[in-house]
């Protein structure tokens, strides 16, 4: 542990008085209640760059990961995969608190780490200085997330760690592993763009279960005589609806055509025969992406460098990488029969790879 | 500096004989049925069990002091029994008067009075003791390690950022209430700091948080660095910005929720 009798250098001093000091101006804005707000929990490797921290904790263990943590407690992180997106949703509760001064119906993002409390400093000066209207955390000091999870009534939970996220979704929550694109992509600064696959994202996976089970004619056969029958929905459904809640009262006051929400579909679904299926589900919930793109087997990489959405949801890691390789955040949505580790049944914690984030 | 000390002799706390027995159920036996503060007991005997593992010659150990405030002499006879019975490790029994209570703590040096009860509470800080909640953790059968969480709104607080609490400010009289309390918790943290630093982050049987409820983050890093400053680095810190409270507690489930008083004052009652 560091020694306290050292005095502390000049830098330290500067950065204390900062940091505590800090006078939040009169106007800054009382975040939402978490039953009215859209909750978003972010890890700490999600929101930032602890690529170097990680492995010094899985090469050296964790003393001499939080003794370098507090050495360089004025050096604020870089930002990580899920940043472009926080900005983005920030820049939307912008927009919301200037149409609706008074409402709650916002973003609300919270840092849900299970970081020792030790490098709180760190995390909250990285806060402070990338200008995050960040308020809330949990720093867990390695216990699981799920509890507080469910206390702030998360709508999505986005980790690096893919333990944390399969365990949130066989609790019922929203939520995926992120991960890091493979080139920089310049995002929109002023639109939040989210685009999702469909089966097992927004969707359940009784289709794929079907395709894996009999192969892809029979998947159509499936589909087609099923048509008006709308699937079951899959785990992120809730948060496309959150979104479209939002969506909505932007047209309410004219904002339609330059709504800073964005929704895009990304199936392997083809536009001739499965896709009507996905279309009069969404239509059935009442619910609708601004874009539908089958690509009827085709990568997902390209289409998506195109749209350039801040995040993509799929449940194969496949097209995750697809589209990290060409510059798209994307996260892994571990639910369905896709997936190589099938859910544990007997409720056991899978201790065996601990990370800290 | 405070951490380099070598406190010589125990941390001494101080229950209420009703939170440790339950004295409202009817029982057949001669000993008392266990209360709510049975779990707490339990995790401090195992702190000092693992203190002494690691070094036969521990000094700074938690001594507990029982007060039984007001008893008939049956009552008391079955405390006495009770205790012997379930094999706590009580320090010194008080039978006293209600109005000899502060004496009672001063004199033997009490760092922390406990209770379940908050007005309790509320009545000792006002009267100058160092005093904390002992909150009723859910599940009696599971043995978790001792958990105190601290106030950052009060360990946090900073003349200079005023408006760092939402958008309510503090009278006169609060802010003298929140600085006293800073001043009165600071033994307390010291020591539990000096103890927590005995275990290695992982597998502790002690763990300190840190909760801030109504401070911005930077009230909340406030609290981390006076802490840090004290010899206490807390292993958990939340922020909940004026999120409510309970759900997050009862997941935290603490033993002891120290907060000075903080969440009393009656300004800040309506946000609650």
């Amino acid at each position: 542990m560091m020694n306290m009798n050292t005095a502390l250098p000049e830098e330290m001093h500067t950065f204390w008085k900062e940091t505590c000091n800090q006078t939040s101006p009169s106007k800054k804005p009382k975040p939402p209640k978490p039953q009215n707000a859209i909750t978003i929990a972010v890890s700490s490797r999600a929101l930032f760059n602890m690529d170097l921290e990680q492995d010094i904790y899985e090469q050296q263990g964790m003393e001499d990961y939080l003794n370098y943590q507090i050495q360089h407690e004025i050096e604020p992180f870089a930002p990580g995969p899920a940043f472009p997106f926080i900005k983005a949703v920030e820049a939307v509760n912008a927009r919301l608190r200037e149409l609706y001064p008074d409402s709650e119906e916002l973003f609300d993002v919270v840092l849900m780490t299970s970081n020792h409390a030790h490098v709180g400093l760190r995390l909250i000066n990285s806060i402070n200085h990338h200008q995050l209207f960040l308020e809330r955390f949990c720093m867990t000091g390695g216990n699981s997330p799920i509890g507080y999870l469910k206390a702030y009534h998360t709508n999505l939970y986005l980790s690096a760690d893919s333990l944390k996220v399969r365990e949130a979704i066989e609790a019922g929550i929203a939520a995926a592993t992120v991960f890091s694109p493979g080139k920089i992509t310049e995002v929109p600064e002023t639109q939040l763009r989210v685009a999702f696959d469909g089966d097992a994202v927004l969707f359940s996976d009784e289709s794929e279960r079907i395709f894996k089970a009999h192969g892809l004619d029979k998947f159509f056969e499936h589909e087609k005589a099923h048509e008006n029958k709308p699937l079951d929905h899959g785990p992120l459904k809730g948060f496309l609806e959150a979104l479209g809640k939002l969506q909505q009262k932007f047209y309410a006051k004219g904002q339609r055509l330059d709504c800073p929400i964005r929704t895009y579909l990304v199936t392997a679904r083809s536009a001739a025969s499965s896709g009507t299926r996905a279309l009069k589900t969404l239509r059935s919930w009442g619910l609708e992406t601004d874009e539908a793109l089958f690509l009827a087997g085709a990568p997902k990489g390209p289409m998506l460098e195109k749209i350039r959405p801040h995040i993509f949801f799929d449940d194969q890691m496949f097209h995750v990488e697809g589209a990290t390789e060409l510059g798209t955040v994307a996260a892994h949505v571990p639910y369905g029969i896709a997936q190589k580790i099938p859910p544990k049944k007997d409720g056991k914690k899978d201790t065996s790879a601990r990370q800290l984030e | 500096m405070e951490n380099k000390k070598n406190h010589s002799g125990p941390l001494m706390i101080a229950l209420q004989h009703d939170d440790l027995f339950d004295l409202n159920s009817v029982s057949t036996n001669t000993e008392l049925p266990k209360g709510r503060a049975f779990t707490f007991i339990k995790a401090v005997q195992t702190v000092n069990e693992r203190l002494v593992e690691q070094n036969k010659n521990e000094c700074l150990l938690f001594e507990v002091i029982l007060i039984a405030m007001e008893c008939t002499e049956d009552v008391k006879m079955k405390i006495v029994e009770s205790v012997k019975y379930y094999g706590l490790e009580i320090g010194k029994f008080y039978f006293c008067k209600k109005e000899e209570l502060k004496n009672t703590l001063q004199s033997n040096k009490v760092k922390l009075f406990l209770s379940t009860d908050r007005d309790d509470v509320q009545e000792a800080l006002r009267s100058g003791i160092s005093a904390a909640l002992l909150y009723d953790q859910a599940d009696h059968h599971v043995l978790n390690p001792l958990k105190v969480i601290l106030s950052g709104d009060v360990l946090g607080f900073s003349e200079d950022s005023l408006e760092s609490y939402l958008d309510f400010e503090l009278s006169e009289n609060q802010i003298e209430t929140v600085k006293a309390a800073k001043i009165c918790v600071k033994e307390f943290a010291v020591l539990i700091g000096q103890m927590r630093r005995r275990f290695g982050p992982d597998n502790s049987p002690i763990c300190t948080c840190v909760l801030t409820v109504w401070g911005s983050r930077n009230v909340c890093a406030s609290a981390l660095k006076t802490l840090r400053e004290w010899g206490l680095d807390v292993d958990e810190a939340f922020c909940l910005a004026g999120a409510p409270s309970n759900p997050i507690l009862s997941v935290v489930n603490p033993h002891i929720l120290w907060d000075g008083g903080f969440h009393n004052m009656r300004d800040l009652a309506a946000l609650s």
